[in-house]
């Protein structure tokens, strides 16, 4: 271009305007870098938004994005996660299923032999075998509907890539639920009209102002929100300071029931109350009696906003059903806490402005509904739902909920359906009689008793009679139960196909492993913020794939090549042709509303912000007009009492909450003679899920002699003769695992925990091998929560310890395939 | 000169020059002043003229930059007359007088900022709408052609939308306003997805004992005036027309209602909780308006309901003949708003009384608006398993 003075002119006018904007946050961040070699970037990820310098094509140092002001420790394992020994780095399929196909031996499977091959040979088998599948049997043989915690990025998200492709080819099996919430999803719509645990919570500030008293049941906030759904913000933590604050001037109580002394607990410094495991509904029917027998209970709130209290009263009274009263004194038996104690909890409670604060694991039980349906009754009694810093939330330690939404629009995702009018390949909706959703935990069950018959939220599942299952954006061999009979289900698999960016259990017991790229490896865009919508995040490539990685767009695009469908697949677009679509439809939605810059703009300075939301408070709406602001249940009301519910006739989820037995129980519960010690597998402390276990260096910053830490109390310890540090096998009759022991006073007598996520190491494909790193769902039980739910029990689990004294076996669970030339 | 004594001039025969020569001369002189007039018009014909205006260099010459009639693969570029120029002369002509109406906006400073502009882009936007709805989109039709396209090569989508346009001979405009420039904010409120809806579903004309479907939540009054609101019609609801009066409808609205508070939610049937609408208190408890009938106890809440027919009055307006295309609309945003975060659950997996829980508790993962969400939720309720034959 020549310099005329035109363009001169103009020149001078965009520098001057450059100027008076002032330096961008990555100019800021591109001054900071001077004197170290290599360009920042910027990327976010379920641990927050980060910036990562890049030298000679590799991610030499990260550091928090500057909005956040409280990272996580967890960005410490960034970058073993892209550099780790784990990476699936060549497709590869394995051994037998090479020789044999379908028709393989699948005992073998978990042998961990595999043999590489290229790109075109792994895709052509993928398409052989779903071709194979909807001809030889159809729809019901193939499940490809396991998704979970996929890397973020709203492109890549790679969940949507495969269900996308596969559905251009025909049609499959699909779950309903999660893992984390399956008992609580189910029973809240029946009782406060909305799964509540995915949803918006009271904001913080409003509580901290209003709140008295915080109890926080079974919530370990402080460990939990260090990861999200999207890009996680951590702007829950400044609430927490503030409310660490107020715990210490006096000016709000936080009392902690939980069997173990919480990361949160000691973070606020606030009361502890021990309970035994998996007793809290006693507790809470104990509460409500002391509410209704002392008269403090809001009659006037159960009269105008709730239905069935007289129908619950009978039970709490003796009445009906067991006919035993639920004194504080009853409970205490059960629960272990004094019924002094608890009279005490309960006259708080009605004394003045009380939030409920539930976590997650309660549910992740047998009855899982119970203690939620009972938490909300409680809350009912009290007469605060709907009031700032009263009434009760599910979810204010999950993805910042709390933190008030900005109201801003965030970014679409790459769609997960194939587009309107298409049809695939298979166009076969004929499901040869099997119910083609079902609860997400049965899955194993359809592979073990295919055709069987099921009670599911008040209708039946028939299981299909799977024979491939596809696994993208999860890895079922941390987040299912009892790996031993899923050892037996997989054997009647003919064929699995897994893919993932890392070598995890799934791939082990997979017929054909797919290399993808971790989302450092590629361009994206995340909301930055997944319920308060703060911003949009661009997710700037850091590196490019490694070894034969591919992005899942990539993957998918070429399976679809193999049947015609890639154009309908990409709709003809690149990566970043989608990336742009997806801002400017954010940028249109938001119009009017929040300034966007142009895409360019927004590429170049990785971030737009939305500023903070305005203070709003659950259930509000319902409180100020409980007729035109109905709640989502049958009735529109609080139903303490559901006939719905009832009308199901179940024997493990009645009409109203109530306390049931559970199947295996410690202190003094069925079976805790035999294995004495409850195992609770709750939320890892220094991982999402199974995610970054992987990551070598931050891993060996807990592992204890290189296996994943049991936590456990000095007196259970002192009982085994176990140390601190020692190496011990837990089990019971379901497996066996080996796990490094750190003994603390966190924990009560009877109280064990290993964090779920654990990589599963087994020794060999044998059924019953030791497990050498330390997944807790070797020996955790595959039973349905209820026959409402149908949810995942993981935390209704005893074991029994000793110290290993054995030859000690390396760890199998990292380092990827062993590989067959 | 004065104009009298020129009008003389005009009118007085020639004394020194033939006919032949005025003839000839007055055919000259047309051919220069045509030649002129022409190349004048040419002139403002141009890209360069158009945006001579600071106002359309500013707005909609730079919006017209980010689409693909700018830029695009086989290079060929759409300029400013090449759409909003009439090729025919004399729709060029009345076009043109037309325009200068927006060359005194400029002059007199009307449109002088871009908030300007925006305020008025909806009017302006509707000129030409009007005008492309008049000529079915002949200048869009200039390139692109009904006939010329190969229906074959689009994607399965597209080939439904577009034969069906192609039957209808279907002006392009219809659906594809803003294709090269951004829209106005056409209703507070309403989604631009939305708008296109209503575009393609609303009736014109309405006649008496017939009924329509609202396609969005619409208020509701009690008076033909529609001074006094009596509450809001839900969308998707089927409405009966008692009486037009201009540009006012009466209409019955059929249903039933709990007896439990004020009576306001009018429910679509006994037992079902899918919201046809609700009543201002003053509405629902007024008997002029509301008419009861039978009362019975609904089994699976304890709870007595009414049957109700309301009659109120309504703007003749975002009504359609039947759900169809409300259906398609609902069904389309269900799967792909719902698919973002997990596979969403098939219509018949719930019962009606339970989408809303279900919705509701996983509204703030999406971007929906007010309109969205209740078309989506009436349409997963009344396509849940009480009403599918394929229940599972």
């Amino acid at each position: 271009m020549s310099i005329n003075r035109r363009n001169f002119l103009k020149g001078i006018l965009a520098s001057s305007a450059a100027s008076m904007v002032g330096p961008s946050l990555l100019v800021r961040s591109a001054q900071a870098a001077q004197n170290d070699p290599g360009i920042w970037r910027i990327t976010g990820s379920h641990w927050g938004a980060f910036r990562a310098r890049v030298y000679g094509g590799k991610v030499v140092e990260v550091k928090p994005f500057e909005m956040d002001s409280h990272p996580t420790d967890m960005l410490n394992g960034i970058e073993g996660i892209i550099y780790s020994p784990s990476r699936v780095r060549y497709p590869m399929v394995r051994y037998d299923w090479y020789k044999n196909r379908h028709n393989s031996d699948t005992s073998q499977r978990g042998d961990n032999r595999f043999i590489r091959v290229t790109w075109d040979e792994a895709l052509d088998l993928f398409h052989e075998e779903l071709e194979r599948i909807q001809t030889q049997y159809g729809p019901w043989a193939l499940h490809a509907g396991q998704t979970g915690w996929r890397q973020t990025g709203q492109l890549h998200s790679c969940g949507n890539h495969m269900q996308r492709a596969v559905a251009m080819h025909g049609n499959f099996i699909k779950k309903v639920g999660d893992y984390s919430t399956g008992a609580g999803q189910t029973i809240l719509p029946y009782v406060l009209g909305s799964t509540e645990v995915y949803a918006q919570g009271t904001s913080w500030p409003l509580i901290l102002e209003n709140s008295k008293l915080i109890v926080l049941w079974a919530n370990d906030p402080v460990k939990n929100l260090q990861v999200g759904w999207a890009c996680e913000t951590h702007e829950s933590y400044r609430y927490l300071d503030q409310l660490k604050q107020k715990v210490a001037d006096g000016e709000i109580r936080v009392v902690s029931i939980d069997p173990v002394r919480s990361k949160t607990q000691k973070f606020l410094g606030c009361e502890q109350q021990y309970i035994n495991p998996q007793t809290d509904v006693a507790m809470m029917l104990a509460i409500a009696h002391t509410l209704y027998t002392e008269k403090l209970h809001d009659q006037k709130f159960l009269d105008t906003y709730c239905l069935g209290f007289e129908r619950f009263v009978p039970y709490l009274l003796g009445e009906s059903e067991d006919k035993v009263e639920k004194t504080p004194e009853w409970a205490a038996e059960i629960c272990g806490v004094e019924a002094e104690v608890i009279r005490e909890l309960a006259r708080a409670m009605a004394a003045d402005r009380t939030q409920l604060l539930f976590g997650w694991c309660i549910q992740r039980q047998q009855h899982g509904e119970q203690p939620y349906w009972m938490g909300a009754v409680l809350a009912a009694m009290l007469g605060q739902i709907g009031q700032p810093g009263g009434g009760v939330s599910y979810a204010h330690h999950y993805s910042s909920i709390g933190v008030p939404s900005s109201g801003a629009s965030g970014p679409g995702a790459f769609p997960r359906n194939p587009d309107q009018g298409q049809k695939p390949i298979h166009d076969n909706d004929d499901f040869n009689g099997y119910s083609k959703t079902i609860p997400v935990a049965r899955w194993v069950d359809a592979i073990l008793e295919p055709g069987k018959k099921i009670d599911y939220n008040g209708g039946k599942v028939t299981l299909p009679n799977l024979k491939m299952m596809v696994i993208s954006g999860c890895n079922p061999w941390h987040h299912h139960q009892d790996r031993n009979r899923m050892k037996q289900a997989f054997r009647n698999l003919e064929t699995v196909v897994t893919i993932d960016f890392n070598w995890t259990a799934s791939c082990r017991f997979s017929d054909i492993v797919l290399p993808a790229c971790t989302q450092f490896e590629r361009n994206d865009i995340d909301q930055y913020g997944s319920y308060s919508t703060r911003g949009i995040l661009a997710m700037q490539r850091l590196v490019d794939p490694l070894f034969q990685s591919r992005t899942d767009f990539h993957i998918f695009t070429d399976l679809c090549r193999r049947f015609g469908k890639h154009k309908e697949y990409s709709r003809g677009k690149g990566e970043m042709e989608w990336l742009r679509e997806l801002y400017e439809g954010c940028r249109d939605a938001n119009k009017g509303k929040f300034a966007m810059p142009e895409f360019a703009q927004f590429w170049d300075e990785g971030y737009v912000d939305f500023g903070a939301g305005k203070p709003w408070t659950r259930h509000a709406a319902f409180r100020d007009d409980p007729e035109l602001k109905a709640l989502g249940t049958p009735s529109g009301f609080i139903e303490i009492f559901s006939r719905k519910i009832d009308r199901y006739g179940y024997d493990n989820c009645k009409g109203h909450p109530m306390w049931f037995e559970k199947s295996e129980r410690s202190h003094g519960g069925p079976g805790s003679d035999r294995f004495p010690l409850w195992l609770q597998s709750c939320h890892p402390d220094q991982r999402l899920h199974s995610q970054m276990c992987e990551s070598e260096a931050y891993r060996s910053t807990y592992s204890v002699r290189g296996r994943e830490p049991i936590y456990l109390s000095p007196e259970d310890a002192r009982r085994r003769g176990i140390r601190d540090g020692d190496l011990v096998r837990v089990y019971n009759d379901r497996g066996q695992l080996l796990a490094g022991a750190r003994v603390t006073d966190d924990f009560a007598t009877g109280v064990v925990r290993i964090h779920e996520g654990a990589w599963y190491g087994p020794m060999d494909e044998s059924i019953g091998a030791l497990d050498t790193y330390g997944d807790p769902n070797t020996v955790t039980q595959d039973l349905g929560a209820s026959k409402l739910s149908q949810a995942t029990s993981a935390n209704t689990c005893l074991v029994e310890i000793e110290k290993y004294v054995g030859e000690v076996p390396p760890v199998t669970a990292f380092g990827g395939p062993v590989e067959v030339r | 000169m004065s104009i009298p004594s020129m009008w003389k001039i005009i009118r007085s025969p020639s004394t020194h020059l033939s006919l032949g020569v005025l003839t000839l001369g007055g055919f000259m002189a047309g051919v220069v002043f045509w030649g002129a007039f022409n190349t004048g018009l040419e002139a403002t014909n141009t890209e360069e003229f158009c945006i001579s205006c600071h106002e359309m260099e500013a707005n909609v010459y730079q919006e017209l930059q980010e689409t693909v009639h700018w830029s695009n693969n086989s290079g060929v570029r759409a300029t400013c007359p090449d759409c909003h120029v009439p090729h025919n002369w004399t729709d060029k002509i009345a076009r043109k007088m037309q325009a200068s109406k927006e060359v005194f906006g400029k002059l007199f400073g009307t449109i002088d900022t871009r908030e300007k502009f925006l305020d008025k882009r909806l009017e302006l936007a509707q000129h030409e709408w009007q005008r492309f709805s008049a000529n079915k989109s002949l200048e869009c039709r200039n390139c692109h052609d009904y006939n010329s396209m190969n229906f074959d090569n689009m994607s399965e989508k597209a080939q439904v939308q577009m034969r069906r346009a192609a039957e209808r001979d279907q002006s392009c405009l219809d659906c594809h306003k803003g294709i090269a420039h951004e829209l106005p904010d056409m209703l507070e409120g309403v989604s631009e997805a939305f708008a296109q809806l209503e575009q393609s579903a609303a009736v014109s004309g309405f006649d008496t004992g017939k009924t329509y479907y609202s396609i969005r939540q619409l208020p509701i009054y009690e008076d033909p005036q529609l001074a006094v609101e009596a509450g809001q019609l839900n969308a998707a609801t089927p409405v009966k027309v008692l009486e037009i009066d201009g540009d006012s409808l009466k209409v019955e609205l059929s249903g039933w209602r709990r007896t439990k508070g004020f009576g306001r939610v009018i429910n679509e049937d006994f037992g079902f909780n899918i919201s046809s609408g609700h009543l201002s208190k003053a509405a629902a408890q007024n008997d002029q308006l509301v008419s009861g009938f039978e009362r019975k106890e609904d089994d699976m809440t304890g709870l007595e309901w009414e049957r109700i027919n309301a009659v109120v009055w309504m703007r003749a307006g975002s009504l359609a003949e039947s759900t169809e295309m409300i259906w398609d609309y609902a069904k389309e945003t269900y799967q792909s708003s719902c698919s973002v975060c997990h596979t969403q659950p098939d219509e018949n997996h719930f019962d009606a009384n339970t989408w809303p829980g279900m919705f509701n508790g996983m509204l703030s993962f999406v971007n929906l608006d007010g309109d969205s969400q209740a078309v989506i939720l009436k349409y997963l309720q009344k396509h849940s398993s009480d009403f599918s034959d394929d229940k599972h």
